[in-house]
């Protein structure tokens, strides 16, 4: 480990930034899960405001991890580490994961419909997080345990 | 046809007595990048290998070849 000075102890550098991302997989599908209890489970109008805010921000910062927009609050030097072509290269292949989820979950919710009625709500819901749900995962598969120094 | 970035990065790295975090950021790029570039998993960009190439004082030619 490379000793590096740093001025900003109070930010989070690209390190941290990296670390916290490798917890999505596990964090992603918990979320959705209170959501979805807060949005479909519950009958008061402002629960479901809520809950529907809160999942409408988490998918939107899923987004913005994917299309790996700038996080300017960092310094430059983890702005360039965490945009380096390895990660763009990992964000593009856990996307196209994700559309191929999304493209198979469709299909399937149209073969579906034709027998059971579905719920606009819930289909909506089952396409996005699941889409989600497997580019998160095979962005924390592609970005599993930081390797040992020479490993 | 089946080729492969070969590349002594490592070995020229420890000759220099750099370690991957030091590699990584005299190229600013993250660790593991270098460490998948070195274990062959990740083929660089050009932009990324004449970097290295420049970090460790050598030819890209002389750190990266095709292996058959």
């Amino acid at each position: 480990m490379s000793y590096r000075p740093r001025p900003d102890f109070d930010q989070p550098d690209a390190e941290s930034v990296q670390r916290s991302r490798r917890m999505l997989p596990w964090m992603i599908p918990l979320i959705f899960l209170q959501q979805g209890s807060l949005i479909f489970g519950h009958s008061e109008r402002l629960t479901q405001i809520v809950g529907t805010a809160a999942w409408a921000c988490v998918s939107l910062l899923m987004l913005w991890i994917f299309l790996g927009l700038p996080m300017r609050w960092l310094s430059e030097r983890d702005q360039a580490i965490i945009n380096d072509e390895r990660s763009r290269m990992v964000r593009g292949d856990a996307a196209s994961w994700g559309i191929a989820a999304l493209i198979l979950i469709g299909c399937g919710m149209m073969v579906a419909r034709l027998w059971v009625q579905l719920n606009a709500g819930i289909a909506i819901y089952g396409l996005v997080n699941g889409a989600l749900i497997v580019a998160v995962c095979r962005y924390g598969w592609l970005n599993r345990s930081e390797p040992d120094e020479d490993e | 046809m089946n080729e492969r970035l070969g590349n002594r990065l490592k070995e020229r790295r420890t000759e220099l007595g750099l370690t991957q975090s030091q590699l990584a950021d005299l190229c600013l790029v993250s660790r593991k990048t270098i460490n998948t570039v070195e274990n062959g998993v990740f083929v660089p960009s050009t932009l990324l290998a004449l970097k290295l190439a420049s970090a460790l004082g050598l030819n890209v030619e002389q750190l990266f070849w095709i292996e058959e």
